[in-house]
């Protein structure tokens, strides 16, 4: 009675990503193609581009980190969410059940990558679900099918031959906040770590 | 290092209302805790102060759950889903089935206790001890679980939570009890020896409150980044404020001061000044715990 996503089905694939930032060219293409597939809102994103500069002019460079819901093997969003609505699918795509899912933000305050957000219209929790529809419908993810450079790579996880396999297998991947223990299957190459800097300051409610 | 060029900004998720929330079951705590020290531990000096407890902490504790409902997109299906679809994991699951029965077996203590049944009162209060703790020190739980946050994902929090609930509980009696006994009973004398009894326990309970702060700081500017950086942001940046001056010296260190010194405790200028003061505190610290505490962006 407890979880309805329940199933037992083993031979199931176990989808991931890999992003390569070496072919990156922080064009923002997967941001506005996840936001045209998703009907995603204004002032929302599931899928964007951090994008910081480093260095003095004239000698500065770019970084980018294109950062989307990480569907980690063990996700804390659904281990905290209180109605079973946060749930994983058994080909690891962590998914929210609008009819479950009752709008209480606890998922958005403890996920570690701060990629969930409320819908301003729906009251719940909406986030990236790696496109699941066209998945199913075995097709890739938008903002992997839109990447211009090619830096998105989607696969099985599971099959050895798959490019995701392999890219994991050979390149120096690297996962967003391993500590946390959470397993993230999207893996980076060539991940700048000033792109996960905090920073001290933030803007609070009352100054907006 | 860098600068940031484009960033997504964090939608702050849970706000005023869970602050509110926390404060209203906190204030229920502490005045549980009050009234239930004379019929269930036999303190008979406090025994003035059980009615007025009680009914407090019933009337606080409905009144909480209504900012939670406000909080959340859809009320009503929160409350069905919560107990259809339970999630044993999930610490936030078990705040619905406390929400219900620790009003409930309050309301029942309350019973027997305006109708005289002694024994039946200290079970009912001694049920509700735990219940009380529990109901407020889940709510320092849900953050501390909270895992992204390293503000909150400390097993200090429902500790903190708890001695914050019973100081502000206690402030709120004293003012209660005060006004109670000046316009509200034949006599309109104030019970001097239970408002004296009161502001002695309120000291020694803020004492310990700012301990628990202290220790909490102290490990937080020796951890690592992101628990340096928030404590930063809480003691000098631009929470600083909020968190240094409204909470710990208004809130805290001022009232202390106050009931700590016999001559000040006998003024009621001065307590009831002390009382108001640790109330806004405390309030303050809710806002800082839950607001603050995820104010800073995590990557």
């Amino acid at each position: 009675m407890s979880n309805p996503h329940k199933s037992k089905n083993k031979d199931l694939p176990r989808w991931g990503m890999v992003i390569d930032l070496d072919r990156c060219v922080g064009c923002h293409t997967c941001e506005i193609a996840c936001k045209i597939e998703n009907d995603v809102p204004l002032g929302i994103w599931r899928s964007w581009v951090k994008e910081i500069e480093k260095g003095k002019y004239p000698n500065v460079v770019r970084s980018f980190r294109p950062t989307l819901c990480n569907h980690c093997e063990n996700p804390v969003c659904v281990k905290v969410c209180p109605v079973n609505a946060a749930w994983q699918r058994e080909d690891g795509i962590v998914m929210v059940d609008p009819h479950l899912c009752v709008g209480c933000r606890y998922c958005m305050s403890s996920c570690p990558y701060e990629v969930r957000y409320v819908h301003p219209t729906k009251g719940m929790i909406d986030k990236c679900d790696l496109c699941s529809t066209r998945v199913d419908a075995g097709l890739k993810p938008s903002c992997v099918e839109a990447c211009p450079s090619s830096a998105r790579v989607f696969g099985n996880l599971n099959d050895a031959r798959s490019e995701v396999s392999k890219l994991v297998a050979t390149k120096a991947v690297s996962t967003l906040k391993p500590e946390m223990g959470t397993g993230p299957r999207v893996y980076y190459i060539g991940l700048d770590p000033a792109t996960m800097e905090i920073k001290r300051e933030a803007k609070l409610v009352w100054e907006k | 290092m860098g600068k940031v060029v484009f960033d997504v900004q964090y939608q702050t998720t849970l706000a005023f209302l869970i602050s509110y929330y926390f404060y209203c079951t906190g204030l229920s705590a502490g005045s549980f805790m009050i009234s239930t020290l004379s019929y269930g531990f036999g303190m008979s000096k406090f025994k003035p102060a059980s009615k007025m407890g009680v009914v407090a902490a019933v009337l606080l504790l409905l009144l909480a759950p209504q900012f939670l409902l406000m909080q959340v997109g859809w009320p009503i299906k929160s409350v069905w889903n919560h107990f259809v679809y339970f999630n044993p994991v999930s610490a936030m699951s078990y705040g619905a089935f406390l929400l219900m029965l620790y009003p409930m077996n309050s309301i029942v203590y309350g019973i027997f206790m305006f109708k005289g049944n002694m024994k039946m009162t200290k079970i009912f209060g001694l049920i509700g001890i735990p219940l009380a703790l529990a109901v407020h020190g889940y709510t320092g739980w849900i953050l501390a679980l909270g895992v992204a946050r390293d503000y909150w994902n400390t097993g200090l929090m429902p500790i903190v939570f708890l001695f914050s609930a019973m100081v502000s509980g206690i402030s709120m009696m004293i003012l209660l009890i005060m006004v109670r006994d000046r316009f509200f009973t034949k006599e309109k004398v104030i019970n001097h020896e239970l408002i004296d009894s009161l502001a002695k326990l309120l000291g020694w309970l803020l004492v310990v409150d700012l301990f628990l702060v202290f220790c909490d700081y102290s490990v937080l500017l020796y951890s690592k980044l992101e628990a340096q950086e928030v404590a930063h942001f809480m003691l000098f940046g631009k929470m600083s404020f909020w968190f240094v001056i409204v909470e710990n010296l208004i809130g805290k260190v001022i009232p202390m001061v106050i009931v700590m010194i016999p001559g000040m405790r006998k003024s009621y200028f001065w307590l009831i000044l002390a009382a108001l003061m640790n109330m806004c505190g405390i309030l303050a610290m809710r806002i800082v715990t839950v607001y603050g505490g995820q104010a800073l962006p995590l990557m």
